[in-house]
């Protein structure tokens, strides 16, 4: 019997299910994605915001100072403060569509500034008139200003905001209930719907948010027990095989038919053993595609007749396709010249990954040169052969 | 007896082994092993530790099958080793969590089984004069230890390791290194003396540790050995 009876009747393909893999790994992908989705929901209602704080801004707001005009305390003022909320608020807008959010604090700061200083300028007739512009539009801008954090700063604001008109309220001597009900019903009536979108936009974000994750979760968890069940699988057809190769030799050796002092015998019996090893190491459920090459290049060269002992420490990290490649290609290359053992190792941490292989060298050429520069530079490569052994290492530092 | 035990065994004295394993043909293949040896005289076999001691009190060193009728024996490993008994494991289970485990627990040194025909006599050897025996299964281990406790071994001590376990030939390592191989294997021990800090102590550790500071291995500043500021010259800061 030779290396021909180890072959599998039905040779698989070997990359393939290391491929399938990667994507169970990236989890982080999945949160990414997750975070996409409600990114793009979220959009909308941005839009809605900004544009209704422009739009009212400018329809309505505008040709009411315009209108009131010198009527007011000082018309410079109460425009000016009109023209600079413009201003930030455009370019703010701009920058949250864009998702580049300008700081809150200076934002919240100046238009605080701007409130109390129409406020004071507006004067008692036009206290409650549409040209005392901060009544209708501010809220909308501090909308703006706060998208995406927490709701209870946009209430803080909203107080202070309040707080700002009551005081003004007061200095300009506006007591009477009447009035005081007029500035309750407009600080609701201005304050109310803005809050709701803020809640809505903030609720409807968290929950697209979580839906996406739990989609990609689930899809994770699929691909991974699929992954999973594909590994057991082929971990039980390599079993059988080795097992149907070591339960021959021994059959042999136990009915006198073959002899233990037969090289080819002893060969056969350090073959199956090294197998046998190499599938009682694979305690993972689901192969790092890394491992997964390497374990596939291992069963190819044995299947070849050279006995090869494959010890793995730690598993690697999620690595890049390119840095895997780097990692793996030089090895298999090697690999594939060996003769009478090897013996590959990787040792793994989250921060390293060492892969070697270690062959006995010979006279002849050396083996595949070093390979082209690629995994970013990321990939330390070596070679060398000393008269005993060959040695091909390859090392990835993060 | 536990002072005899940890005595330094002089190099004419013959070494006595104890084999503890419920495998009769492991213990005739170890046996068969230790026989290329002349120092080296097997005094007790069996499938139980303390009735292989009892058959042989004076054994130097016990070499221990970790899984002894299904149960892996981690806790008689600890209570030999407190005893001041030099136990070498040697075991199937060749993962890097055990290994580290049965240090821990004091052994000696760790063999896998498939190790045993090359290394089984040095390491017993340099375990009865409590010297430290690295085989390359158990540099693997040490060079990827996770756990965050972990000895701190010094980039050469790593290095050492680390090919030492890829290429099992020290010769192989000092080329690549671009020292000799006694440094190598200087390297190499350092860093598993520094694994006797870890874990609870044990009179084993204990000995290989004052061992390799008499050999000269390891300067007890170097491991962060607790001494009494009673008891020194040094200034008490």
């Amino acid at each position: 019997m030779s290396a021909e009876a180890l072959r599998p009747q039905h040779a698989r393909p070997v990359p393939v299910p290391g491929e399938r893999v990667t994507q169970t790994v990236d989890e982080v992908g999945a949160v990414r994605a997750a975070a996409a989705v409600a990114r793009t929901s979220d959009r909308g209602a941005r839009i809605v915001a900004v544009t209704i704080a422009l739009v009212w801004h400018l329809t309505i707001a505008l040709p009411a100072v315009l209108a009131a005009g010198s009527a007011l305390v000082v018309p410079e003022v109460v425009l000016g403060g009109w023209l600079l909320v413009a201003v930030l608020g455009v370019v703010a807008g701009i920058r949250l569509l864009r998702d580049v959010p300008l700081p809150a604090a200076p934002l919240v700061g100046a238009l605080l500034v701007v409130d109390v200083a129409v406020f004071a300028t507006v004067g008692r007739s036009h206290l409650f008139s549409p040209a005392n512009w901060v009544w209708g539009t501010l809220a909308w801008f501090f909308l703006v200003v706060l998208w995406g954090r927490p709701v209870h700063r946009l209430l803080a604001l909203l107080a202070a905001h309040a707080a700002i008109a009551l005081t003004a309220v007061v200095l300009h001597g506006a007591t009477g209930a009447a009035d005081l009900a007029r500035a309750t019903m407009a600080f609701y009536g201005t304050s109310s719907l803005p809050v709701a979108v803020f809640a809505g936009a903030a609720a409807l974000a968290a929950l697209s948010r979580e839906r996406a994750a739990t989609a990609a979760a689930t899809n994770a968890m699929v691909a991974e027990r699929e992954a999973a069940e594909q590994a057991r699988h082929e971990r039980g057809e390599r079993l059988d095989l080795v097992s149907r190769a070591a339960s021959e030799v021994l059959t042999e050796l136990a009915q006198g038919r073959a002899d233990p002092a037969d090289p080819e015998v002893q060969r056969r019996c350090v073959r199956a053993a090294a197998r046998l090893r190499r599938l009682i190491a694979e305690s993972d459920d689901v192969p790092h595609p890394l491992l997964h090459e390497l374990r596939a290049a291992a069963d190819l060269a044995e299947r070849n007749g050279l006995p090869i002992d494959l010890v793995t420490i730690g598993s690697p990290p999620p690595l890049p396709v390119r840095v895997r490649r780097s990692l793996a290609d030089p090895l298999t290359a090697s690999l594939a010249e060996a003769q009478d053992w090897a013996r590959l190792t990787v040792v793994s941490s989250p921060d390293e990954v060492v892969v070697s292989l270690v062959t006995p060298d010979r006279a002849g050429p050396d083996s595949t040169g070093p390979p082209a520069e690629d995994g970013d530079g990321q990939v330390e490569y070596l070679y060398e052969r000393d008269g005993e052994v060959r040695w091909t290492q390859t090392r990835w530092h993060r | 007896m536990d002072a005899d035990a940890l005595a330094p065994v002089t190099p004419r004295r013959p070494v006595g082994v104890a084999i503890v394993d419920d495998h009769p043909v492991v213990i005739d293949g170890v046996r068969a092993w230790l026989a290329t040896e002349p120092q080296l005289t097997v005094l007790a076999t069996g499938d139980d530790p303390d009735e292989v001691l009892r058959a042989a009190p004076d054994a130097d060193v016990i070499l221990l099958d970790l899984r002894l009728h299904g149960r892996v024996v981690l806790d008689k490993l600890a209570e030999l080793s407190a005893a001041g008994r030099r136990v070498v494991v040697y075991s199937e289970h060749s993962e890097p969590t055990t290994m580290l485990a049965a240090l821990d627990a004091g052994a000696v040194a760790f063999l896998a089984k498939h190790e045993g025909r090359e290394h089984c006599v040095a390491t017993v050897l340099d375990a009865a004069s409590d010297r430290p025996y690295v085989p390359p299964a158990l540099a693997g281990a040490m060079v990827g230890d996770p756990r965050p406790d972990r000895p701190a071994l010094s980039d050469k001590e790593r290095e050492a390791l680390l090919l030492w376990f890829q290429s099992m030939s020290k010769a192989s390592v000092a080329r690549r290194m671009r020292i000799s191989e006694h440094t190598v294997k200087q390297y190499v021990d350092r860093a598993r003396i520094k694994y006797t800090r870890a874990g609870r102590p044990a009179a084993t550790k204990a000995a290989l540790l004052a061992r390799a500071i008499e050999d000269g291995l390891v300067r007890p500043e170097e491991i962060g050995i607790y001494r009494s500021r009673a008891s020194t010259d040094q200034p008490t800061p």
